[in-house]
């Protein structure tokens, strides 16, 4: 390149009245049209000059014929007719004078003209040179700062890209190309960034898939043990064990989440004091939560799991970040809008950059790189940015919890929440068994005698009271504006079911004797609490 | 395939009894009765003011209740003995093997009740 251009400005050296031309497009425009300049430097000059020509060759001629003659001669040797003009141009012949002094003259114009061009000339290479030093510094500065910077930011890094360092190149050949070598370096590393990014998603959501579907079988078995098994050290060897895989699919389904999954787990609408117990069931620190939550309100069944989750994650986020001896607690306030539940801790708090993160994440807006996540991976606020983004709710640890630490609160609009049903409840007015009357009393007075019985023997069983009217009396809404649907009631209510037993217990005490039953206890050791 | 009592229930039993294993008495099994003593459920878990108000004005065992509350009955009787512990729960022995109906009444009452269904 280097010997490319100092052969240029040799050539354009040269008389030549289009020499710069070829290189105003920039270095590589430059470099390639060396060659070809210099023929068209030849060729111009051959065809600007053509006088110019045969008068250097007028004058290459001259010397040697003047050599040739004898020296002061010239006046002396008569001048044959017809003799060559050279030879004439020697004498002080005024004619020959009158014709040389406009070739002097053409030659003093030439002259001044060739040193215009050349200072033109040298100007333009000058300007050429500057041009060049300036479009290396600015493509190095490119390689070098701009487009690293380019490809982190792309790749979702918080980074600036720096601005061009000669700004006047803006606008030219040069650099559009050098914009759009920056522009196309960062659409390829976002593409590939989201691509990876997407495959890695793939992957560990079926991984966590798996998992979760592991936990659960194991959920199931653990609870079939509990039923089986009386002996209270193997009961609580089991909570034990459903307690820590109670952690690992809460792990296994934030995992899934994150990666763009649903919670995985179906549930039906459930009362908003069993959500919260049950993310209370999934953290390590569960015995430190201390829940009051009494609202008649239940969340509906598509968002039961999502809300459990993301309390789960806010629950474990505030036992970490307190100490052992402090309790978390947790209660639920009606608002006109919606339910608030309200986790307050007596952790450390946290700082303002923490809660500007975590105010981006818990936006749902922000999509969450699961290579970004840190290790350990500071996943409770992701997960709960990616249940908002996805279910409506909303999630704020901007406040102050009045035990000194952070006050996380998850809001329920109205369009998630139900109202809940009652408790399986004595129905009001009935009369009720007192203490002393036990079972053995009690069912003799209404034995079979006075229901009647089958013929087969059968006790008639017959309903203290109809089943219409046994069903209980829903809470009203405490918000009467929000549009909420009744959950649907169990198929037996308490009374149902007291009134079967008790129709059971008649059927049993037809065959019984009558010996009282109080009597016959033996030597068992259950406590009779009669008063 | 029978259902597991609490398989996949939301709350699990380790919050329920606090993580508790045994129950405060040794004197329940399967077929003790109960009945609630005590109407004001104030300050209770939600399981166990389930459990009051199930008993009130009846007879159940804690088998029955456990199926009622969706829970182990093994997890039911810690429960049931923290109720008793609090007087809000009275426990009685079931009948005695030897108050039992004779099996010939049991032979009759499936009779009857093959001939229902």
């Amino acid at each position: 390149m280097f010997s490319d251009r100092v052969g240029h400005v040799a050539f354009s050296g040269r008389p030549s009245g289009n020499g710069g031309h070829t290189y105003v497009g920039g270095s590589s425009t430059y470099v390639s049209a060396g060659a070809p300049a210099c023929r068209r430097d030849r060729e111009t000059a051959g065809s600007t000059y053509p006088r110019g020509r045969g008068v250097r060759k007028d004058c290459a001629v001259l010397p040697r014929r003047r050599k040739s003659l004898p020296r002061g001669s010239s006046r002396r040797v008569p001048v044959p007719e017809g003799h060559d003009l050279l030879t004439r141009f020697t004498t002080t012949d005024p004619w020959v004078l009158a014709a040389g002094l406009p070739l002097v003259v053409v030659l003093l114009v030439l002259l001044v003209r060739q040193r215009h061009v050349t200072t033109v000339q040298r100007q333009r290479t000058l300007a050429a040179e500057l041009g060049i030093s300036m479009r290396e510094e600015e493509l190095a500065h490119l390689v070098d700062s701009r487009l690293p910077a380019e490809v982190d930011r792309a790749g979702g890094a918080d980074v600036e890209v720096p601005a061009a360092r000669h700004p006047q190149l803006r606008g030219t050949r040069f650099g559009d190309l050098c914009q759009a070598l920056l522009v196309m370096a960062g659409t390829y590393e976002t593409d590939a960034h989201k691509r990876s990014s997407d495959e890695a998603k793939e992957t560990v959501r079926g991984m966590a898939a798996a998992v979760q579907s592991l936990a659960a079988e194991q959920q199931v078995a653990v609870s079939g043990m509990q039923d089986q098994h009386n002996d209270p050290a193997v009961l609580e060897g089991l909570l034990r064990i459903d307690h820590a895989n109670s952690q690992l699919g809460r792990r296994a389904q934030a995992l899934a989440v994150l990666c763009g999954a649903w919670p995985g787990t179906q549930r039906s609408a459930a009362e908003l004091s069993d959500v919260v117990r049950g993310a209370v069931s999934r953290i390590r620190d569960y015995l430190r939560i201390e829940v009051r939550v009494e609202l008649p309100v239940a969340v509906v069944d598509t968002h039961v799991e999502p809300v459990v989750l993301a309390v789960a994650e806010l629950l474990d986020n505030a036992a970490r970040s307190s100490q052992s001896g402090t309790l978390v607690r947790v209660h639920a306030e009606l608002g006109h809008n919606g339910t608030s539940v309200i986790i307050d801790d007596a952790g450390v708090g946290m700082t303002a950059e923490q809660i500007a993160r975590a105010t981006r994440l818990l936006s749902g807006r922000e999509p969450v790189d699961i290579r970004r996540l840190g290790n350990p991976p500071q996943t409770g606020f992701a997960v709960c940015g990616v249940l908002v983004g996805k279910y409506g709710f909303q999630v704020s640890v901007d406040g102050n919890s009045p035990y000194g630490g952070v006050r996380a609160v998850l809001f329920l609009p109205n369009a998630l929440l139900v109202t809940a049903k009652a408790d399986a409840q004595a129905p009001a007015g009935r009369t009720r068994a007192t203490p002393t009357s036990r079972p053995d009393r009690v069912v003799p007075g209404t034995s079979a005698a006075a229901n009647g019985t089958t013929p087969n023997g059968l006790p008639i069983r017959r309903r203290h009271r109809p089943v219409t009217a046994s069903a209980p009396t829903p809470r009203a809404p405490s918000v009467p504006s929000a549009p909420r649907h009744e959950v649907r009631d169990e198929p037996r209510t308490a009374e149902e079911t007291a009134s079967a037993i008790r129709s059971w217990q008649r059927a049993s005490a037809t065959g019984m004797t009558d010996r009282p039953l109080a009597g016959n206890l033996g030597d068992q050791p259950t406590e009779d609490l009669r008063p | 395939m029978t259902p597991v009592p609490g398989g996949r229930a939301l709350v699990r039993s380790h919050v329920v009894t606090g993580g508790r294993g045994t129950p405060s008495r040794n004197t329940l099994d399967h077929v003790t009765l109960i009945t609630a003593s005590r109407e004001d459920v104030e300050g209770l878990e939600p399981e166990t003011r389930r459990l009051v108000r199930l008993c009130l004005g009846g007879w159940l065992s804690v088998a029955e209740a456990a199926v009622h509350l969706g829970l182990p009955v093994s997890v039911t009787k810690v429960l049931v003995a923290d109720l008793v512990d609090s007087g809000h729960v009275t426990a009685t022995a079931p009948a005695a093997p030897a108050g039992a109906p004779s099996p010939q009444l049991l032979k009759d009452v499936l009779d009857g009740l093959r001939a229902l269904l």
